[in-house]
């Protein structure tokens, strides 16, 4: 069997495929990978972090590169998710807030705990002294002279460049600039340490000036520089080298890093500030604490005591101006209080108003320290009405007295006179425009009424007037007419219901006295003879002045009077002689009296059918009984004249 | 903002302390010099937009009476290098000084600023002087304290070289 020849190109493909198999698998593995996505990014993930750690190594071109893209997303997550920033943010930063407030509330009332306590002692007022002549505040001066110590500056300094990384201090205007004192600083420790040769691991650890320490607490990439006054504790130097063993803790790379960009220390500044501390001299117990407390005590029972003061007077004065503002008739336009001098008060009264220093005196306030500026107004609310009534008319006890819409309304007891005196003057008084007294039980004074009575009638000695329970009783004599008035009159007067008339007609008396001389009287004559005897003459001589009085009297008690002459006969002779010579004897003592002067037509001569009817005590003998003359006084009401 | 140490090298008598007496802020008197040996003073510059403090520690001049503290020079971020240019020596000491200086600093940047430039007359650093420096890479600034010339433009050209080093 013969072979043909062999294909020099399959050949060459086999000879390949033996030689190159292992870098085929090599590269169709290569290529899966670089194609797989996912794998490519995994390969990735996993060389990542050492790229990143050799690129920082090489320089900042990474992080320049990468900064735009990470502010961008930065700025993007803030603004869209605030509060997951919020909640990282949180328990960093409220520490850091809590212990910064705390620690200056501490410095705070630290100093004002000394300035308290220095204040009233006899080394205070020596400080003040000081503090007046030096320019300084009071408070500077305690602190100064009763310091122990105190941490006036901290300096944080990178120890390699000598750059001021971060400067604290406890008074803002201490700071002088803080990089060249920070530079010279370290070049004092260079100058130190070159100068005695104690090597590079040698510090300057501290140094005095005055009354001024520097406290160096060194660290491998930076060293705290604190400026202390006084005769700092032992204590602070331990504190100082936490705090820069803290700050390495915190941003340790970053001071192995530093560039000069002391920004990033800035977060710093709370450790820093922990060390501004200060402590002062112990203060004796006894003494200044206890009198600083007196006088604080004492300063506080003033104020409160001026504070209870001013609140017992404000008290008083709203108290008094209420009042006053409730009094009708007085209108409070303006008060005015202050501390100091006299109280003002404005406004306008009523006559009728009570007095307002009186009211201030209700209200325990001085009215000697208040200067009132009245304008004089009426008043017409029904309060003020009546006062102003009550002023001018006293309302008598048991009398109610009321004003409604103008009208006085009297009720209850209410004397007659005071009512009166009410009815007739009321309405003159601005605002009453008129007086009821519906209800009004008027009462009479006896005594008063009594006087009115005499007042009417005018008064009489004879006659005594008594009234009682409204009656008028009248005792004693008085003139007809008198009486007459008073019988008319009395019960027309107020107080008197009815009259009592027990008193003697004077006139009506001697009128009766007249006509019972005058009837008494008789006339005798001759027998059978119209003749007067002589016994009859002397009877007759007195007939004409008894009858003018009794003219008089009848007069008096407004009658008229006719003089009836009856003649009498004896029955000696015929009846019809008999009765001529009764009539013509009658005439005959008729002319005499018309002789005398009497008027003819009041005179009337009657020959009497009857005998005479002698009376018991007729002294006459019985021939005379008969031949007489007797008369009869016969009264009528006169007759008004026309 | 960024704060960078610089130092303020020369020969006594170069004009170092004069040279910056009007450009800087400063709290602290000469005689810190002679007793300490070295005095610090504050600048800011502006770099290329951004400003930078300068703490400058001026240091005293080196001669044969007193040397230069070394250790005032740990974490200079550059210096200057100051010689007086009507006095050849001082470059020559400035040379020397920076010889040492980088030495003990190890490669940060310096300037070398050729002072009194007002004194034209009597300027010793010639032409092919400049040359040589030149070929050892340095740039001299010409400075005058009188006149106030180059002194700021020094400060900010050595600042950008320490904030954007080569």
């Amino acid at each position: 069997m013969q072979r043909g020849v062999p294909d020099p190109t399959e050949d060459f493909e086999e000879l390949r495929r033996l030689l190159l198999s292992r870098e085929r698998e090599q590269l169709r593995d290569l290529s899966d990978r670089l194609s797989d996505k996912q794998r490519r990014s995994r390969d990735i993930a996993s060389v990542l972090p050492e790229a990143v750690k050799m690129s920082r190594e090489r320089g900042e071109q990474l992080t320049q590169a990468l900064r735009p893209a990470v502010e961008v997303s930065f700025k993007q997550s803030i603004d869209q998710r605030p509060q997951l920033f919020v909640d990282a943010l949180h328990p960093l930063i409220g520490p850091i807030v809590r212990k910064s407030v705390a620690e200056t509330l501490r410095r705070l009332l630290q100093s004002f705990n000394q300035t308290l306590e220095h204040t009233f002692s006899w080394r205070g007022l020596k400080w003040r002294w000081e503090a007046l002549r030096t320019g300084r505040s009071f408070a500077e001066v305690v602190m100064l002279r009763s310091l122990v110590y105190r941490v006036e500056q901290l300096f944080l300094i990178h120890r390699e460049t000598s750059l001021s990384l971060l400067h604290v201090s406890a008074d803002a205007t201490l700071s002088k600039d803080s990089d060249m004192v920070a530079g010279m600083l370290s070049a004092i420790q260079d100058f130190a340490r070159d100068s005695f040769s104690t090597g590079e691991d040698s510090n300057l650890e501290e140094f005095r000036v005055g009354e001024l320490q520097v406290w160096i607490a060194p660290g491998r990439h930076a060293y705290l520089a604190a400026v202390i006054r006084g005769n700092p504790s032992l204590e602070l130097r331990p504190t100082l080298e936490e705090t820069i063993e803290t700050v390495h803790v915190l941003k340790g790379s970053a001071l192995a890093e530093f560039k000069g960009d002391a920004a990033a220390f800035e977060s710093l500044r709370p450790e820093l500030e922990s060390c501004l501390r200060a402590q002062y001299a112990p203060v004796k117990k006894e003494g200044k604490s206890t009198r600083a407390w007196i006088v604080i005590i004492l300063i506080a029972a003033l104020a409160t005591a001026g504070l209870i003061l001013w609140f017992r007077n404000h008290s008083k004065w709203k108290d008094f101006l209420h009042r006053l503002r409730a009094q009708p008739g007085l209108v409070v336009t303006e008060a005015r209080k202050g501390w100091f001098g006299r109280a003002e008060v404005r406004g306008l009264r009523d006559a009728s108003a009570p007095d307002p220093a009186a009211i201030a005196r209700e209200a325990n306030v001085d009215p000697a320290r208040i200067r009132f500026h009245w304008n004089d107004f009426l008043a017409l609310d029904p309060a003020s009405v009546r006062r102003r009534f009550e002023q001018r008319f006293p309302v008598p006890e048991q009398t109610r007295v009321g004003i409604n819409n103008g009208v006085l309304e009297i009720a209850g007891s209410v004397p007659y006179e005071w009512l009166e005196r009410v009815r007739r003057e009321a309405t003159l008084i601005p605002g009453v425009k008129s007086v009821v007294e519906t209800g009004a039980n008027i009462i009479y004074d006896p005594e008063l009424a009594r006087k009115r009575f005499e007042q009417q009638l005018g008064l009489l000695d004879t006659v005594n007037a008594v009234v009682a329970n409204g009656v008028l009783t009248l005792t004693g004599e008085a003139s007809h007419r008198w009486l007459l008035r008073a019988r008319a009159a009395a019960t027309t007067l107020p107080g008197i219901t009815s009259l009592n008339d027990h008193v003697v007609d004077l006139d009506q008396r001697a009128f009766d006295q007249s006509k019972s001389i005058i009837e008494s009287a008789f006339v005798y004559f001759l027998t059978d003879k119209d003749d007067i005897a002589t016994e009859g003459f002397a009877a007759l001589s007195r007939l004409p002045d008894e009858i003018r009085r009794c003219e008089k009297a009848a007069k008096q008690i407004g009658t008229d009077v006719t003089l009836e002459i009856h003649g009498y006969a004896d029955a000696v002779g015929t009846e019809s002689r008999n009765a001529d010579l009764r009539q013509r004897r009658a005439n005959k003592v008729r002319d005499f009296l018309v002789s005398c002067g009497f008027e003819p037509a009041r005179l009337k001569p009657i020959g009497a059918e009857q005998p005479f009817k002698p009376a018991p005590g007729d002294k006459a003998t019985p021939e005379q009984a008969q031949r007489r003359v007797a008369f009869k006084v016969v009264a009528q009401p006169s007759t008004p004249a026309p | 903002m960024i704060q960078k140490k610089i130092c303020l090298i020369g020969a006594s008598g170069v004009g170092k302390t004069s040279l910056i007496a009007k450009f800087v802020h400063s709290m602290f008197s000469d005689k810190y010099l002679t007793t300490v040996g070295v005095k610090i003073d504050k600048k800011t510059v502006s770099v290329d937009g951004a400003e930078v403090m300068l703490m400058i520690w001026d240091l005293e001049g080196d001669d044969e009476y007193q040397r230069l503290q070394t250790s005032y020079l740990r974490g200079t971020s550059g210096y200057l290098l100051v010689a007086d240019g009507t006095r050849q020596i001082t470059l020559d000491q400035a040379i020397e000084i920076q010889g040492r200086v980088a030495a003990a600093t190890g490669p940060v940047p310096f300037l070398l600023a050729l002072n009194k430039s007002d004194l034209a007359s009597q300027w010793e650093i010639d032409q092919s002087r400049m040359d040589d420096l030149t070929a050892r890479g340095w740039k001299p600034f010409q400075t005058s304290a009188k006149e106030g010339a180059g002194v700021e433009e020094a400060f900010v050209e050595l600042s950008r070289q320490m904030i954007h080093p080569h």
